[in-house]
């Protein structure tokens, strides 16, 4: 059953690296980038059970707050130019 | 970023427990995946995460330079001190042993200090790089 849906990640994970590569615009991709982070954070929680190994969640919540930071990071960039300054 | 509630209130709900879950994977390394090195970047990701929303002076007035500056310098120093703690009660360098009653205590302690400065250090040099990163100007050295 795992396996079943580790290999439907993995199918959906290359669906959304060639919506990536070929993203009409910037929030196409940021887009495509997070739910490639989802499919990634389902992933390790899967592999982690598969393996019968369920410390592997840690790490997929750490992959999924990095995944939300990284976006809000890169959407912060492009909308005001920097990562710093507080839009007036 | 003042004109986005969802993003402002999510940062508020979310630093604690992101602290929260750093000090678990800080703590909880000797049994589950973690350590220093990944509960300081998550620590300072918390950080990292209100300087980005709330804007870097904010994020500068919630943990001020001087104060993440003196604890990035302690960090290196208790991992210094532990080492020179064995040192001075007669073993080699970074040998635990000594530090407890048993050696199993002694090792207990040890490890605890040395991951505990390793991770005061990380998160405070990930914050400081991302502080001397956002406030770098690319126009002003030209």
């Amino acid at each position: 059953m795992f396996l079943a849906a580790l290999i439907a990640c993995a199918i959906s994970g290359i669906l959304i690296l060639i919506r990536i590569i070929l993203g009409r615009t910037t929030f196409d991709r940021v887009l495509a980038v997070n739910s490639l982070g989802t499919i990634i954070v389902i992933g390790i929680a899967l592999h982690g059970f598969y393996t019968n190994r369920p410390e592997f969640l840690d790490i997929a919540i750490v992959y999924a707050l990095i995944n939300f930071i990284g976006t809000v990071a890169v959407l912060k960039l492009f909308s005001t130019g920097s990562l710093g300054e507080q839009r007036k | 970023m003042n004109e986005n509630p969802i993003l402002r209130i999510s940062t508020k709900i979310l630093f604690a427990p992101i602290i929260l879950f750093g000090l678990y994977v800080q703590f909880h390394g000797d049994f589950g995946p973690g350590g220093g090195f990944q509960a300081g970047v998550i620590v300072a990701s918390a950080f990292i995460l209100y300087s980005i929303v709330f804007g870097v002076d904010e994020g500068k007035k919630l943990f001020p330079s001087n104060i993440n500056l003196f604890l990035l310098a302690l960090g290196g120093l208790l991992y210094g001190g532990v080492g020179i703690a064995s040192m001075l009660l007669g073993e080699e360098f970074l040998s635990y042993n000594i530090l407890g009653s048993s050696p199993q205590s002694g090792q207990h302690i040890g490890i605890l200090l040395i991951e505990f400065g390793v991770g005061l250090t990380v998160s405070n040099v990930m914050i400081a790089l991302f502080n001397a990163f956002v406030s770098f100007k690319s126009g002003k050295n030209k």
